[in-house]
């Protein structure tokens, strides 16, 4: 049953908690950039800066990875 | 209906490896009994918590939990998809998985009569933690509106797919670039949860739905660049 949680665990916030706290901190962010710009620049450029940080998400979740079998 | 047929495709090949494991190994009576109960378990609990979490929801609020989880999946597919094609990993096989599953039941001791449980333990668990991961997905996929039936669609391309696999046993799974593909689910995936989750707190995507494509380009690039750095800087991991 330990075994099956923790496999679910994994399955729904990954292997590290990398991923889960940089999509939760790049959300956080946005909303807050949103809150301080005018409606229509947020509209027109906030996609573009929650793909930034969804890229820096990723690009620190590749950092120093240690070689695995799997 | 593309990203969840490919998603849904690669999932059910993990649980169709086990399940071949299980049933060449302790017999297919006992694989089939654990794998049908936990698709149906998948299936009850993907009917009762999807209306209930995506249908009363605020249009704005549901796309950010959608998209949420979605650069959740995609994310961790594209790092894994990454750190395998540039040799940090070794690479994704349903094969290899079938092989390793295979020693490690006929390394257990056998049941001489009567239900084999532990045979059916594992059928169950692999099929319901590979299962779910695609009700999830199918789930997040079909949560924005309009989007429901074709991700459905795509999970039951996939179903059938697998299953015709399945009839011609396990040598397909040999010729399959799983890694090639799970990177490409990835990509898909984290394109499509930043698409929903900015959709949900109000931007407007220039040239609108087109911009799955743009923002899919961007992270394959991203990806490809990542995995050429990365693969110069270690060599290749030896084979699993």
């Amino acid at each position: 049953m330990r075994s099956l949680l923790s496999s679910l665990r994994r399955l729904i916030l990954g292997e590290t908690w990398t991923i889960p706290l940089g999509v939760g901190a790049s959300l956080g962010l946005a909303i807050v950039i949103r809150a301080s710009l005018p409606s229509a620049a947020w509209e027109a450029a906030g996609g573009f800066c929650l793909a930034a940080f969804v890229l820096g998400v990723l690009a620190y979740s590749l950092r120093r990875t240690p070689r695995t079998r799997r | 209906m593309g990203a969840a047929a490919v998603a849904a495709s690669v999932e059910m090949l993990e649980a169709l490896a086990i399940v071949l494991a299980v049933g060449m190994t302790r017999g297919f009576r006992d694989a089939w009994v654990g794998a049908v109960t936990a698709a149906v378990g998948v299936v009850l609990l993907c009917l009762a918590l999807g209306p209930a979490l995506l249908g009363n929801a605020d249009l704005h609020f549901l796309r950010v939990i959608v998209g949420t989880f979605l650069l959740l999946f995609g994310l961790e597919w594209l790092r894994k998809g990454i750190l395998r094609l540039a040799g940090r990993r070794s690479r994704t096989s349903s094969y290899e998985e079938f092989l390793e599953e295979r020693e490690a039941l006929t390394e257990a001791t056998p049941v001489s009569s009567g239900p084999d449980w532990a045979a059916r333990l594992v059928a169950f668990k692999g099929v319901f933690l590979e299962g779910l991961e695609v009700g999830l997905i199918v789930l997040a996929l079909g949560g924005a509106p309009g989007h429901l039936a074709p991700a459905l669609l795509g999970a039951a391309m996939a179903l059938v797919l697998v299953a015709a696999i399945g009839l011609l046993l396990h040598r397909p799974l040999r010729r399959l670039p799983e890694t090639q593909l799970k990177l490409g689910v990835g990509v898909a995936l984290t394109a499509f949860g930043t698409f929903f989750s900015a959709e949900g707190l109000g931007v407007e995507w220039p040239l609108s739905d087109l911009a799955l494509l743009y923002l899919a380009g961007v992270y394959a690039i991203t990806a490809w660049l990542a995995i050429s750095v990365m693969a110069q800087a270690v060599p290749m991991a030896e084979p699993a």
